[in-house]
């Protein structure tokens, strides 16, 4: 009897921490106010942790918010009802919020994406956009070399930190791709047209911006900036019709998300993918195994948190615009064989070349510059000035 | 028509406005064809309120309108109006921005079909001849004197070929000659077999025109009787009711009689300085290029000085540039030796004057203000009405509007109604109120008594001489003949901008000033 | 027979008009708030939300207890301020809409105070003086171009906003930028700042601020002899003239007071909101609240006193909005509680507008005229 007592006592002394830990069940995912509906960075992180829900048998819900004035109070009204295993909040901008959020909430686990919150129960999950930035980079330079373009583009959002990954990143690979072309082709280097757009949100900026870039003679158009990237396919969409061209340069290179089949992948040659998705995937799972750690989390290439596009990511997001709607299911196939014509058009050695480049930022034998702060990036703008003067 | 021989009935009809004003109570009326009924009654007796809900423009509290054809609602204008009923506005529903063309367009049949423009202003013209009321049919109407706008309102509804038509004091602006025709016309539409519904304040117009009279009083029928059965002495009485025998027998005696001629003391040696000073004055109209050509006059202190004609022949034009209204083209006006021309209203009111405007809802009156705020349009800078800070003393300026509505008879239900609230006649008294309790050294009065009761246009008429008696300078405009002949010391005649003549009222008979006002001078046709 | 038989649903059309149109104010806004209520629940009910649960959660996300209350106050301090630079301006005769670039410019001033040190208190007194009176100053472009000009100021202020809108996302992004975080400008430091008034909520002191605005502006309204004069000119124009109040001087005032109001919303939302305390890049916290201003200001029926209600009613929608994202069993995603509460809002909005509107009214009857047309020369044949 005594013994049976004895080990109902340790029973539940070791179940009680135990049963603090347990789960409640409940995810939530608070989205900036961009929301959802941009096949890119939003829906990203709403489709890995849908995922992750799904696949631990949590229950998910999604917040959004109508204006900044929203971003901590929805944090609050989420962290007050103490329901939830984690908050992940998808997006930068959410930052400053989630600062506070945390330090109101100490027991309440977020996760952000994009920002560093210094706090021990957030997890800050950053990507080095700059490694896949030097991949589209490359490509982009050498694709300008083959074709005797003079220029490479790039469409910026609003000048953030984050965006200087990616800018600095292009900047690097542009100029390997230079070198690259020149002992391949003995070609001279291109240079590099980048605009910051100041949005995230205004379509119109997007197409402009990329029509200038067009009209200069860049060979594609990098997309850096979420929604404007349907203004450039735009832009470059026309520029095809007038050019009475259907593949081949000028390119669209997309970003976050896999962008090329946008356009039924006529135009989209490749895109630096972000994974937002496996990003929250990776913080929810962190928190049913219980390895769960404020802190920041750098999601690289070797992580597979970022990458340029392959054809198995193609499939994917297809399946993932199809069921968003933003393609229609019979234009699956039209749109695979679009992609694999364009992609012909480059040759093969500069594929390889980018993927000598993949190898070497995995190997750790070359390192892709990355930039922080606005000095940083006038440190890698003066290094790489890519036709500047 | 329908089969009982009636073409609207109320029956039993009470009216209670949303504040609690009982404006009319238990009134049962019966409209025949043919019949040209006069509608007469105390300012406030309910005229309006009954003929809006005889048209169907107003729901009654209590009661019905029925026609033979049933019972009878509507919701706008245009809709009584293709039921065969047209009334002519105390007030106007005209559209300002249109022309009178357009305006009658609108209240077509199916205003949104491609507009007969043209047909509607042949129309037009032909009713201009034979009523003899003639307007402008490609001007603006808001640019239109208050006159102009009651004709084309008048030509609107008889545009229409209407069963019933109902006038709501539509002679209050017009000319006697005027009048003659637009009555030679309701008699011919009555002979036609149509109802008429005539409201009016003006005992003698009843009587010449109507068949039969209904009497109001404080929103009840106090009498239904053939006009041929009755005399103006016992309408009079009815109208007043059991009040004050002395009441009865001024409004009994303001009844039989004329205007009583109050220059008494015409002959007075000296009238007082010179108030107002015009010299070659010359001030462009909304129409025409120039409306008030090149006058000379003045006004002299303790006397009244009247303005007679047609409206729309510069007298508006006038008045407003004596009050700062409207830019003079060249020319000088002074008031005590003081240069009014190019001043403010704010400035010429410092000089000492009050100004009583002929469009009571345009100038005159913030409809949706209280009466309270009305009354201190214009002087609510006054140190009286207005404290450090530039705080409104509402506790006085209450006090002052409750003194007023005693001393002018206003009926309201207190200073906080709302000025829409009031009868027409109300607001009148409301704006003159308000500008002779300025005391001012020159009153520029336009149609000062337009819609008041024989009583209270007597009042204000008295009161009017009082002051002059009191030295104070009158400038009046009036297209009532026989006001302006009672009251003034001196008669202009205006024609097209001009004076025709200057003089004496005694010296002028009323064919001249009639022939005067036409344009035609003593010497022959213009 | 008769001739409204025939048409019952005229009739009844009809009826409801007038019985709506004499209703006593509260009542009526009670009772256009219920039809709204009613819209948004078929709304959801058609899209598969339970509506109930969903107004549930409404309620306790709007009042549900003093966090919830606080937070619904806080939303609604900015737009007490912009429904005010409407209102004022309309009461004045003018369909002022400049509101949404009064704020920006407002704001962008506020922000303005970082650059300098202060004593706390007076610091914050600087910060609202830079934002009232940047907003009136960028108010007096449309009036002065009425004035001068005739410009209408729908056109003017509609202009004035878009070029606030960009003029403030340059500042933004080259000159008031934060170095080290270039999504947002510089943060106004803790001197210059609304103290929260209720910790744990977005509520700060700002309430005081848009309070007393508020009370400030029904007074001069109603009972100085210059408010008198604002609301003479509004109502008629013409009479206002004729009592001698010069048209011009109350349209420059309704334009610079409504540009303080709007002014001090920029304050608001910047000096007086957790926790960013800066503008950030897209100005995604201030934008809309011009025009969300104008839905309150009708709601209130344009009084200030009212606009006060109005905005708690509002700033109540907006965080219970929040939490019908989330409350229970049945999440409400955003587009649909922005679709309930557009139509909670516009069914509050129609009866001011109705009356602000005369065309809007004419059009209104024309429309209830087409629907219950009956013809009595055909029923009397
Ligand atoms: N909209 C209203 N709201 C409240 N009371 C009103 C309204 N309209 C009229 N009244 C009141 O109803 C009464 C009758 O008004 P009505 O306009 O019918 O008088 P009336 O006989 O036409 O007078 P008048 O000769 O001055 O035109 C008045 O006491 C008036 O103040
Ligand atoms: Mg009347």
């Amino acid at each position: 009897m005594r013994k049976w007592l004895g080990l109902a006592l340790v029973v539940a002394l070791v179940a009680a921490p135990a049963m603090a830990q347990a789960l409640k069940g409940k995810v939530a995912v608070v989205l900036d106010v961009g929301g959802r509906g941009d096949l890119s960075f939003n829906d990203m992180g709403f489709k890995g942790t849908d995922q992750a829900a799904h696949d631990f048998g949590l229950e998910m819900v999604e917040v959004q918010s109508a204006t900044a004035a929203d971003y901590l109070p929805n944090l609050r009204n989420l962290a007050r009802t103490g329901q939830y295993d984690l908050i992940i909040c998808v997006g930068f901008l959410l930052g400053d919020a989630l600062a506070q959020a945390a330090a109101e909430f100490p027991q309440q686990k977020f996760a952000i994406i994009d920002a560093v919150v210094d706090a021990p129960n957030v997890m800050s999950i950053v990507f080095r956009e700059n490694e896949m930035s030097a991949l589209v980079g490359a490509l982009g330079a050498m694709a300008a070399a083959h074709y005797g373009y003079p220029n490479v583009g790039v469409v910026l959002g609003i000048e953030i930190p984050v965006l200087y990954h990616f800018e600095a990143g292009y900047r690097f690979g542009i100029d390997w791709g230079n070198k690259k072309a020149a002992e391949t082709l003995g070609t001279g280097p291109v240079g590099l047209l980048y605009t910051y757009t100041g949005s995230f949100s205004d379509i119109a900026l997007g197409k402009a911006a990329t029509e200038a870039m067009l009209a200069q003679g860049a060979v594609g158009v990098y997309n850096v900036a979420g929604p404007l990237g349907i203004g450039d396919l735009e832009a470059i969409t026309e520029f095809h019709r007038n050019q009475g061209t259907r593949s081949g340069p000028p390119y669209y290179f997309g970003v976050d998300a896999n962008q090329d089949w946008l356009g039924n992948g006529q135009h989209g040659l490749a895109s630096g993918m972000k994974r937002v998705d496996v990003g929250c995937y990776s913080a929810v799972e962190a928190v049913v195994k219980g390895t769960f750690t404020g802190g920041i989390t750098s999601l690289g290439l070797a992580e597979g948190g970022v990458g340029i596009s392959k054809f198995v990511d193609l499939l994917e997001f297809i399946d993932f615009g199809i069921s968003a709607g933003a393609l229609k299911p019979e234009d699956r196939e039209a749109t695979i064989a679009n992609w694999a014509v364009n992609r012909g058009t480059v040759p093969a050695w500069i594929w390889r070349a980018v993927d000598e480049l993949e190898a070497g930022i995995l190997a750790g034998t070359i390192v892709v510059p990355t930039a922080d702060t606005v000095d940083e990036m006038q440190a890698v703008r003066a290094r790489y000035t890519l036709g500047a003067p | 028509m329908g089969v009982n021989g009636y073409f609207l009935r109320a029956e039993r009809i009470t009216k209670i406005y949303s504040d609690g004003t009982v404006a009319v109570r238990d009134a049962t009326l019966e409209l025949r064809p043919g019949e040209i009924v006069g509608l007469l009654g105390e300012n406030g007796a309910g005229k309006t309120t009954l003929t809006k809900i005889l048209s169907g423009l107003l729901p009654p509290t209590r009661g019905q309108v029925v026609s033979p054809r049933g019972r009878v609602r509507f919701s706008s204008p245009r809709e009584a109006l293709e039921f065969g009923i047209g009334m002519v506005h105390q007030h106007f529903a005209l559209v300002g921005t249109f022309t009178a063309v357009e305006n009658v367009a609108l209240s077509q049949e199916r205003p949104l079909a491609p507009l007969q423009l043209a047909e509607i202003r042949a129309k037009l013209e032909a009713l201009m001849a034979e009523s003899g009321l003639r307007v402008p049919l490609d001007v603006p109407v808001e640019k239109l004197a208050v006159g102009e706008q009651q004709r084309v309102e008048i030509l609107k509804v008889l545009s229409r070929d209407v069963a019933l038509l109902i006038l709501d004091e539509p002679t209050s602006v017009l000319t006697p000659l005027e009048v003659d025709e637009l009555f030679r016309l309701l008699r011919r539409l009555r002979d036609e077999g149509r109802a008429i519904v005539l409201i009016t304040h003006k005992l003698k117009e009843a009587g010449s025109i109507t068949d039969r009279v209904v009497v109001l009083r404080k929103g009840e029928v106090v009498g239904d009787v053939p006009t041929a059965d009755v005399t103006s002495e016992e309408l009079a009485r009815l109208m007043v009711g059991k009040a004050l025998e002395t009441r009865v027998g001024r409004a009994v005696e303001l009844s039989t009689e004329e205007i009583p001629v109050h220059a008494h003391d015409r002959e007075r040696e000296g009238r007082g300085p010179g108030v107002l000073h015009v010299e070659g004055l010359s001030v462009a109209g909304d129409t025409k290029p120039v409306a008030v050509h090149d006058l000379t006059f003045d006004v002299y202190g303790g006397e009244i000085f009247g303005i007679a004609g047609v409206e729309g022949n510069g007298q508006t034009e006038l008045v407003e540039a004596l009050t700062g209204l409207r830019p003079a083209l060249k020319g000088t006006a002074t008031i005590r030796g003081k240069n009014i021309l190019g001043l403010d209203p704010r400035q010429i009111y410092k000089l000492g004057v009050a100004h009583i405007p002929e469009d009571r809802w345009v100038l005159g009156l913030v409809l949706p203000f209280t009466l309270a705020e009305n009354a201190i349009l214009g002087v609510h800078r006054w140190d009286e009405f207005r404290g450090p800070l530039s705080i409104l003393r509402w506790r006085r300026i209450n006090a002052h509007v409750r003194s007023l509505m005693q001393r002018f008879e206003i009926q309201a239900t207190g200073p906080s109604a709302p000025a829409r609230s009031l009868s027409g006649g109300n607001q009148q008294k409301l704006i003159v109120g308000r500008e002779l309790a300025k005391d001012p050294a020159i009153v520029i009065a336009s149609q000062p008594t337009r819609g008041l009761d024989v009583g209270a246009a007597q009042y204000i008429r008295d009161t009017l001489v009082e002051m002059r008696d009191r030295g104070r300078a009158i400038l009046l405009v009036s297209a009532d003949l026989d006001e302006v002949l009672a009251l003034s010391d001196r008669v202009a005649v205006m024609y097209e901008g001009r004076f025709m003549a200057v003089s004496r009222p005694e010296e002028l008979d009323r064919e001249t000033i009639g022939m005067l006002m036409g344009g035609v001078t003593a010497g022959g046709k213009r | 027979m008769t001739a409204s038989e025939v048409q019952p649903g005229g009739r009844l059309l009809r009826g409801v008009h007038r019985t709506l149109t004499g209703l006593h104010p509260a009542l009526e806004s009670v009772l256009a708030a219920v039809v709204g209520l009613l819209v948004g629940a078929a709304l959801m009910y058609i899209w598969g939300y339970d509506p109930w649960k969903a107004y549930w959660a409404l309620l306790r996300g709007a009042y549900g207890g003093s966090y919830e209350i606080a937070s619904s106050i806080a939303r609604g301090v900015p737009l007490v301020l912009t429904a005010l630079t409407f209102s004022i301006c309309l009461r004045g005769g003018m369909f002022n809409i400049g509101a949404e670039g009064q704020v920006y410019v407002g704001a962008a001033a506020a922000v303005c105070v970082a650059y300098f040190k202060l004593p706390p208190g007076l610091h914050l007194l600087v910060g609202i003086a830079f934002a009232a009176v940047a907003g009136a100053v960028w108010s007096l472009g449309p009036a002065l171009l009425k004035l001068t000009r005739g410009v209408h100021e729908v056109i003017s202020t509609i202009m004035f906003n878009w070029i606030a809108r960009f003029l403030v996302f340059y500042l933004v992004a080259y000159v008031l930028v934060d170095a080290r975080q270039g999504q947002r400008t510089v943060q106004i430091p803790l001197s210059a700042r609304f103290p929260v008034l209720v910790r744990g909520t977005d509520l700060s002191y700002s309430v005081f601020l848009a309070v007393a605005f508020a009370l400030f502006v029904y007074f001069l309204l109603w009972h100085t002899a210059t408010g008198y004069e604002v609301r003479a000119a509004g109502l008629t124009p013409t009479a206002a003239r004729y009592g001698g109040i010069s048209i011009r001087r109350t349209i420059a005032l309704s334009f610079v007071l409504g540009g303080i109001g709007a002014g001090l919303a920029g304050a608001a939302t910047t000096m007086g909101l957790p926790p960013t305390y800066a503008i950030i890049s897209g100005l995604p916290q201030l934008m809309n609240l011009g025009f969300d201003g104008m839905a309150v200001a009708m709601v209130g029926r344009n009084h200030p006193l009212g606009i006060l209600v109005a905005a708690l009613f509002f700033g109540g929608l907006n965080a219970g909005g929040r939490v019908m994202q989330f409350y229970g069993s049945n999440p409400v995603p955003l587009e649909m509680v922005r679709v309930v509460m557009g139509a909670i809002v516009l069914a509050m909005a129609i009866p001011e507008l109705v009356r602000v509107f005369p065309a809007m009214a004419a059009s209104g009857r024309a429309l209830v005229r087409m629907l219950s047309r009956r013809k009595p020369a055909e029923e009397a044949a």
